[in-house]
């Protein structure tokens, strides 16, 4: 009988935790019903713009980048760890896939994989310095954000990729068809196999985070280090993987930024970083480790995605547009902390 | 240790680049027989950033039109965005002594003293694209932002046929280049009843251009043509038409602003922009007037560089001046 009241505590508690979850989705509504009340409408119909099919898809198409840099950056944080270079790597992934495509001619698969592995080496450059020379994650990642953007002004000679930029360039003229197949809808729903790179790879992590040993590993990394190494897990190599995954995906962000604007930009992904921490953050995930989660983030992107339209679209100046940004981003970690309580 | 470390490495890197700059130089000057009479000089090149498209380019104009003159030998300095790297890259073109120095300063004020101290020791200065304070410079070489708003302004008057609805895609509004291309572009089209019925600040930014363009795709039925204040920003509004998927990239004519032979000039060619108007780089007139003064000639002290229009029907023709 005396178990009854830890019990009931217990159920409170989950309960109030789900409540948290749930404090998440309720900021997105009140987003979401913010931009429908101030939208303006179609001349037509009177059907708020917000509101349209087009309009969604293209939050999601404009945002898939920031969404596929916040799920890396996720794994990182949740592992209390944090990774600045994340833009630059796009940036030097967009440089390097677009030379591979236009410049050298490769066929695009094959430049698709050799750009994510090349991310992925950065991000293992990342977490063997920090996990085996035990350095600050802050200051390795400041270290490679500044190497991987003058890899990225190196390979492409400090000018934008694009077919005739080098005359040696195999594409002279013209898009590869490959950039104009990630950007335009698949199968008559207008959705863009940008936009699917994006949901896919977050619902998959959103599963590997909450049902594998490997997302298991990193809150319990983020949360107490020593006892995580001391309960037997192999913390180093689980940070590696963390960065690895986080670079590869920032290559992934950049090849579909260079599909985006038909272009492998080196200055490409400039401050793409802060922008995938603040969705992470906002999501709910601690900047300190071990709390939060993958559904987080994804709620996190739709948030920054919906407010950016709504301003956008609404056409609000650009000095309100500041402003308006900051207070909601406090506002949104106001209601993500009152949980913790 | 670390710390020898990081030097060495610095030196190293230092050596490398050094290394690479000389064997270029070298390779290019014994190519090239000395046919000019008269001394060698060295003119000393301060860019203030090597990030942006343009600023690449007006270095390769230096470049190409130094290649000319075998008897020209032009250091490169890229000041990184930073004001006072810049100050200290002056100052060390004065202690190098170099025969004149061209700078294309990042902010009027820092810069105004290393350039007064230059001129004080007898290093004529000209100055590219961005002014200096006061007078004490040789000769400034820049591009009127005004008149190629207006151009294009008075260009899209005559493409829509007097009236119709615009999308406007600005560059940086706190910027002057911004606010010029801005209120010259207001002017163009003073009289006419075009509209500017959607508008936002992109930054010079493609994927912002390619944003806002969204929005007002998804706000406007009826868009007859877009001003961006650069032509990645127009060429990303035809990117985010293309990519709206209802084929009103065919409708909606692209103006843009620049002209880099390999952005603006290549769209006009495959017919994704309308027209472009030409921001001159300055960087040939800077070394033909770098040479006047080297050899002991008067310059004007204010050089305004004229813009061209690129459309389909003079682009293999080099553009038309305006």
């Amino acid at each position: 009988m005396s178990e009854k009241p830890v019990e009931r505590t217990d159920n409170l508690k989950r309960g109030l935790a789900a409540l948290g979850n749930l404090r998440g989705i309720i900021a997105l509504v009140a987003v979401i019903i913010l931009g429908a009340l101030f939208s303006p409408k179609n001349v037509a119909t009177g059907w708020p713009i917000f509101l349209t099919a087009q309009t969604q898809k293209d939050i999601l198409f404009e945002y898939a980048e920031y969404g596929i840099l916040a799920t890396g950056m996720t794994l990182v944080i949740l592992a209390g760890g944090i990774d600045l270079s994340v833009g630059s790597v796009l940036g030097f992934a967009a440089t390097l896939f677009s030379l591979l495509v236009i410049g050298f001619g490769w066929p695009p698969f094959v430049a698709v994989v050799v750009t994510v592995l090349a991310g992925a080496v950065v991000g293992m450059i990342n977490g063997a310095l920090i996990s085996r020379f035990k350095m600050q994650p802050f200051v390795v990642t400041l270290a490679t954000m500044v190497a991987a953007r003058g890899a990225a002004k190196w390979i492409s000679g400090g000018i934008k990729v694009a077919p005739g930029g080098q005359s040696w360039y195999h594409v002279q003229t013209g898009t590869p068809p490959f950039f104009s197949w990630l950007t335009t809808g698949v199968g008559g729903t207008g959705i863009q196999p940008i936009t699917l790179i994006f949901i896919v790879n977050i619902l998959l992590f959103i599963l590997v985070v909450r049902y594998t040993k490997f997302g298991r590993h990193l809150y319990a990394i983020g949360g107490n280090e020593e006892a995580a190494r001391l309960s037997g897990i192999r913390v180093a190599w689980d940070k590696i993987g963390a960065y690895m995954l986080c670079g590869g995906m920032a290559a992934l962000a950049g090849i579909s930024n260079c599909a985006r604007l038909e272009i492998g930009d080196p200055e490409a992904g400039g401050t793409y970083e802060l922008d995938a921490i603040a969705a992470v953050v906002i999501g709910g995930t601690s900047l300190n480790g071990g709390r939060g989660g993958m559904f987080f983030t994804l709620i996190g992107v739709l948030i920054i995605g919906y407010i950016n339209k709504i301003l956008s679209i609404n056409n609000v100046e650009e000095a309100q547009r500041l402003l308006v940004k900051g207070a909601i981003i406090i506002l949104a970690v106001l209601i993500q902390q009152r949980k913790r309580e | 240790m670390s710390k020898y470390r990081s030097i060495i490495v610095i030196a190293l890197a230092a050596a490398c680049a050094l290394s690479v700059g000389c064997g270029k130089k070298e390779s290019t000057t014994t190519g090239t027989s000395t046919t000019e009479t008269g001394k060698k000089f060295v003119i000393g090149m301060s860019q203030c950033n090597l990030g942006e498209p343009w600023r690449v380019q007006m270095n390769a104009d230096v470049k190409a039109a130094a290649a000319a003159h075998p008897n020209l030998e032009v250091l490169y300095k890229d000041a990184q965005n930073k004001t006072p790297v810049q100050q200290a890259q002056v100052k060390e073109f004065v202690e190098q002594g170099v025969n004149l120095i061209i700078i294309s300063p990042k902010e009027a004020l820092p810069l105004t003293k290393p350039v007064a101290e230059a001129m004080a020791a007898n290093i004529p200065v000209i100055v590219l694209d961005r002014k200096v304070e006061g007078d004490k410079y040789t000769s400034f070489i820049g591009a009127d932002n005004v008149k190629i708003g207006k151009e294009a302004g008075k260009f899209m008057v005559k493409l829509l046929g007097g009236k119709g609805s615009i999308v406007e895609l600005k560059g940086l509004m706190t910027s002057t280049p911004g606010q010029e291309r801005h209120n010259g572009f207001m002017e163009g089209i003073k009289g006419s009843q075009i509209k500017i019925i959607f508008d936002a600040d992109c930054h010079w930014l493609e994927p912002d251009a390619q944003r806002e363009m969204n929005s007002a795709l998804s706000r406007f039925p009826q868009i007859d043509a877009v001003y961006g204040h650069n032509d990645p920003s127009a060429h990303g509004a035809y990117l985010a038409t293309k990519q709206e998927g209802k084929g009103r990239e065919k409708q909606i004519k692209f103006i843009g602003i620049d002209s880099l032979p390999n952005e603006g000039v290549r769209y006009v060619k495959e017919g994704i922009l309308t027209a472009t108007f030409q921001y001159p780089t300055g960087g040939k007139e800077a070394i033909d007037t770098a040479l006047k003064i080297l050899n002991g000639e008067t310059v004007e002290k204010n050089i305004v560089l004229g813009t061209k229009v690129f459309t389909k029907e003079n682009v293999d023709k080099g553009g038309a001046p305006l």
